[in-house]
């Protein structure tokens, strides 16, 4: 099977902060790969174990060796690529990288909660269907199989190719690569391109008008020792009426 | 986008959210179409939500709703409307996806509210991982992933006429081969009242002190991830969070959790949430209802006693 895992990078949202006025500051200028990207990263690797390729697709700031080190054999990098507030936006440049690599059975995206619009839309762009909310994925007679969980049950669908399946993470990622698979990454080829090359032109519709802090009452907290902190929250717990 | 785009699609698989989405798209004038792909039960439940009308499509058995995007997105194209809803669960969303380029809309998360302005829409939506709210203006045709409170106060509306969508167009080839019982279900699934610890706690052992404030509310015992999935203190399907349980009891006690979004986004929908963290900087008290600072382990007899006098 021929699969493209298209990974994002940018600040974790973990290091935002809001001031009062409402702005978002950024304690870390860090950046760094989706939450999810590293689980959408293994099922490309699991979906083309026996004999097929996996490429990597990243857009403007992304670091194409962050897939070249974990078993990824080349990767594709639309170097002036910005964000978008419109996923549809981001998925139209992704579809450009995609079709810029050819034939491809599969393209699988970290389904991310900030962007969960980009495997749709990105699906759309292309003519495929779209499933989301993957755990784990596998290429069974041609096809790809999938696992997610839907309430309390376990869903397998088989899909046939070509078709975008994002997946979600369950937690950090486990495997760190070594300086081994870090220098091997340096030797794996690299795609650079822009926006012109691929020939698209996404103009962004959205204006963004500001941010301001959420409505949400402060946390009431309890000082004092143990005895009155806690008789004082039981007091507001029956105001409550959850008692 | 058309001139002529008008009125809102609320696309549902399922009934959460549906009364709200309907409302929002009402509050932007023009006609509100929902577009229900499920069973029947489903098309009644969006035909007395309040919408002009409902299509309705209904997957075969082995069907993801998911195999049927091409054909909601065929049927957008020609009713052209100038807003979509849809909640961010798996199947709407794809359905979503797919009639948002058709329609050459853009596609905007976790929105919160919308309104028109002009010619255009407005929305408000988190941002930040939800730390704040950003303002977007959408001037051309918008497709929203909602995120706003659940409507449970909604009037039942007189209904609106159901209309099969079927315009013969086939399914993708994308086919269910299996359900299974996921382990997932547990008492803290249904449960009014849950206590649940994490990496706090400093052994095993001393859950019989977490155990102890459970019995005396009368409530079930859940845990963080790592409790569950690295210590193994706790079964785990009990632990709560993105990868575990989606809960909404009136009373969630946390102790000794720290509070990242991944945990939290399992008692999203919690009614009162209480903190017990010795860290007074610990990112739970900036979101739970109640804290307490101080050491869980003397902080959970002091309100054992508490609750029992
Ligand atoms: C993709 C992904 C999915 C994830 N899904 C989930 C999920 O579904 N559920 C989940 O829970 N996590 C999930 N996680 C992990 C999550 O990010 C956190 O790592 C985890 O929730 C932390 O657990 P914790 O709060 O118990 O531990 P910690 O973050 O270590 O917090 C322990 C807290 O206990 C406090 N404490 C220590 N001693 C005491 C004491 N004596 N008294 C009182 N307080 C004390 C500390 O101040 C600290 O705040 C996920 C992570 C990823 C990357
Ligand atoms: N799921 C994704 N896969 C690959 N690239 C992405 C994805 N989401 C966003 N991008 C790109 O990564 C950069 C950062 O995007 P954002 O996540 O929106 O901050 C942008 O250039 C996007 O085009």
């Amino acid at each position: 099977m021929r699969a493209v895992v298209a990974y994002t990078w940018a600040r974790d949202v973990a290091d935002a902060a809001v001031r009062q006025d409402g702005t978002v500051e950024w304690r870390k200028d860090k950046m760094s790969p989706g939450e999810d990207d590293h689980a959408a990263l293994a099922a490309g690797l699991a979906l083309t174990t026996d004999g097929g390729t996996l490429v990597g697709l990243t857009c403007g700031n992304g670091d194409a060796s962050w897939a070249l080190a974990r078993g990824v054999e080349q990767a594709v990098h639309v170097t002036d690529a910005t964000p978008h507030d419109d996923d549809a936006a981001t998925a139209a440049v992704l579809a450009a990288g995609v079709r810029s690599i050819g034939a491809v059975d599969v393209v699988l995206v970290g389904d991310s909660e900030e962007h969960p619009g980009v495997p749709v839309a990105l699906a759309a762009h292309l003519g495929w269907p779209a499933v989301v909310g993957v755990t784990t994925a596998a290429a069974r007679d041609g096809r790809v199989e999938v696992v997610r969980t839907v309430g309390d049950l376990e869903e397998t669908l088989s899909l046939a190719p070509p078709v975008v399946v994002a997946v979600a993470a369950r937690s950090a990622e486990t495997r760190v690569p070594g300086m081994k698979e870090l220098l091997a990454a340096r030797k794996r080829p690299v795609t650079r391109t822009t926006l012109a090359e691929l020939g698209v032109d996404v103009p962004d519709t959205l204006v963004a008008r500001g941010t301001r802090l959420p409505a949400t009452a402060p946390t009431r907290v309890f000082d004092g020792e143990p005895g009155e902190a806690t008789r004082q929250l039981v007091a507001a717990l029956r105001n409550e009426g959850v008692l | 986008m058309s001139a002529t785009a008008t009125g809102a699609w609320v696309i549902a698989t399922e009934e959460k959210r549906l009364a709200a989405m309907v409302r929002a798209a009402r509050a932007l004038g023009g006609t509100v179409t929902v577009v229900a792909v499920g069973p029947r039960a489903l098309a009644d439940a969006a035909s007395a939500a309040g919408p002009d009308g409902v299509l309705w499509l209904e997957p075969a058995g082995a069907e993801p709703v998911e195999a049927h995007a091409a054909h909601v997105a065929a049927a957008a194209a020609d009713a052209a409307p100038r807003t979509l809803l849809a909640t961010v669960e798996p199947g709407a969303r794809a359905l979503l996806g797919a009639a948002a380029v058709r329609l050459g809309a853009a596609v905007v998360p976790g929105v919160l509210s919308l309104r028109t302005e002009g010619e255009g829409v407005v929305v408000e939506c988190s941002a930040a991982g939800g730390a704040a709210i950003a303002t977007l203006a959408c001037p051309g045709p918008l497709a929203a992933l909602f995120a706003g409170d659940d409507d449970v106060t909604a009037a039942a509306a007189p209904s609106a006429p159901v209309r099969v969508l079927d315009d013969g167009t086939a399914p993708a080839d994308l086919r269910v081969v299996g359900r299974a019982a996921s382990g997932r279900s547990a008492g803290v699934r249904d449960a009014e009242r849950v206590v649940s610890v994490g990496r706090g706690l400093k052994a095993k052992a001393d859950l019989a002190l977490v155990e102890s404030l459970a019995s005396t509310l009368g409530a079930e015992v859940a845990c963080s991830m790592p409790v569950a999935e690295d210590l193994g203190w706790v079964a785990k399907e009990r632990y709560v969070g993105r990868s575990g349980q989606h809960i909404s009891p009136r009373l969630y006690v946390a102790l000794g959790i720290s509070g990242t979004p991944q945990h939290m986004e399992g008692v999203r929908e919690a009614k009162v949430v209480v903190a017990v963290n010795n860290d007074p900087a610990a990112a739970i008290f900036r979101t739970a209802d109640y804290g307490i600072v101080g050491d869980l382990y003397d902080v959970v007899p002091a309100l054992v006693a508490a609750l029992s006098s």
